[in-house]
């Protein structure tokens, strides 16, 4: 059985929108096979979270932080909560050696988000026109969970030299937020691809 | 709109947020008798202050915590945010 993408039916590729120079414009693509894995340790559990490595990757235990290396990064999506985004397929097998279920919950999402990656010198102007977060301070290897047009979304910054923003949320409003943020492009163009 | 410093992660506008009640509502002591008056009380009744009020707010759209605040519900000014663990 292959696996639908969220914007399966919706994503179109091409040029859209009130574009000036098509080889400066925002791109717009779906991210497909991701693994995703929300982690929460309980807050009885004796074991230190700095002692935890995966993939040598210690978990974030700042807010808005994440560490990453080439195929998996960690975010931090509350205190004692985070959330792993990963290209490799089998990290739920490695998450599950390091986090057991005595002292930890793993749950893995990944069936139940879209994923959209804007790509860019300006994708934080597209964000900024239905999110509240400030954008200004927002560097790369910042993440956060916020608010677009009343959409419950994740924000990972994976570049900073060409912007680039990954947008996660739930399957169901990906549709809707599909719409929205290709809408905020519209202004200036954008690239489906 | 108002920007509240959420214990966690910082200062995010009000629209990330959603409101929990009074912070300063005790719940009985279990396994106690109580009537049903200091029941209703608890269920029911709020005060409606006009001026400093501590409230219990949801960071419902960042990091899922409650917290509480402490706000002058007539010019809105906060003057302490803090985790529930902690005094305002
Ligand atoms: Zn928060």
């Amino acid at each position: 059985m292959t696996p639908l993408s969220a914007l399966n039916k919706l994503h179109q590729k091409g040029l859209f929108g009130d574009y000036k120079n098509k080889n400066e414009i925002i791109s717009v693509s779906e991210l497909k096979n991701l693994k995703i894995i929300q982690i929460f340790h309980y807050r009885k559990s004796n074991i230190k979270i700095s002692s935890i490595n995966l993939d040598n990757i210690k978990f974030p235990e700042n807010s808005m932080q994440v560490n990453s290396n080439d195929e998996t990064r960690i975010l931090w999506n509350g205190p004692n909560n985070w959330l792993i985004i990963s290209k490799n397929k089998d990290i739920l097998k490695k998450i599950k050696k390091k986090c057991d279920d005595k002292n930890f919950a793993v749950t893995d999402l990944s069936h139940s988000r879209t994923v959209i990656e804007l790509k860019g010198n300006n994708s934080k102007e597209i964000l900024k026109k239905g999110c509240p977060i400030n954008f200004n301070e927002f560097k790369l290897n910042n993440c956060a969970n916020s608010v677009f047009h009343g959409i419950t979304i994740t924000i990972d910054m994976t570049d900073e030299n060409l912007e680039t923003l990954r947008i996660l949320a739930l399957r169901s409003f990906g549709e809707s937020l599909y719409h929205g943020i290709t809408d905020a492009c519209l202004e200036d163009g954008y690239q489906g691809i | 709109m108002l920007e509240i410093k959420c214990p966690y992660c910082g200062k995010r506008s009000q629209n990330e947020f959603s409101y929990g009640g009074d912070a300063s509502v005790k719940r009985p002591d279990l396994e106690k008798e109580i009537s049903d008056q200091d029941w209703d009380n608890f269920v029911y009744f709020r005060n409606n202050p006009r001026g400093k009020h501590s409230e219990l707010w949801q960071h419902i759209s960042g990091c899922r915590q409650w917290f509480k605040v402490s706000r002058d519900t007539v010019s809105h000014e906060i003057f302490k945010t803090a985790k529930l663990n902690e005094e305002l």
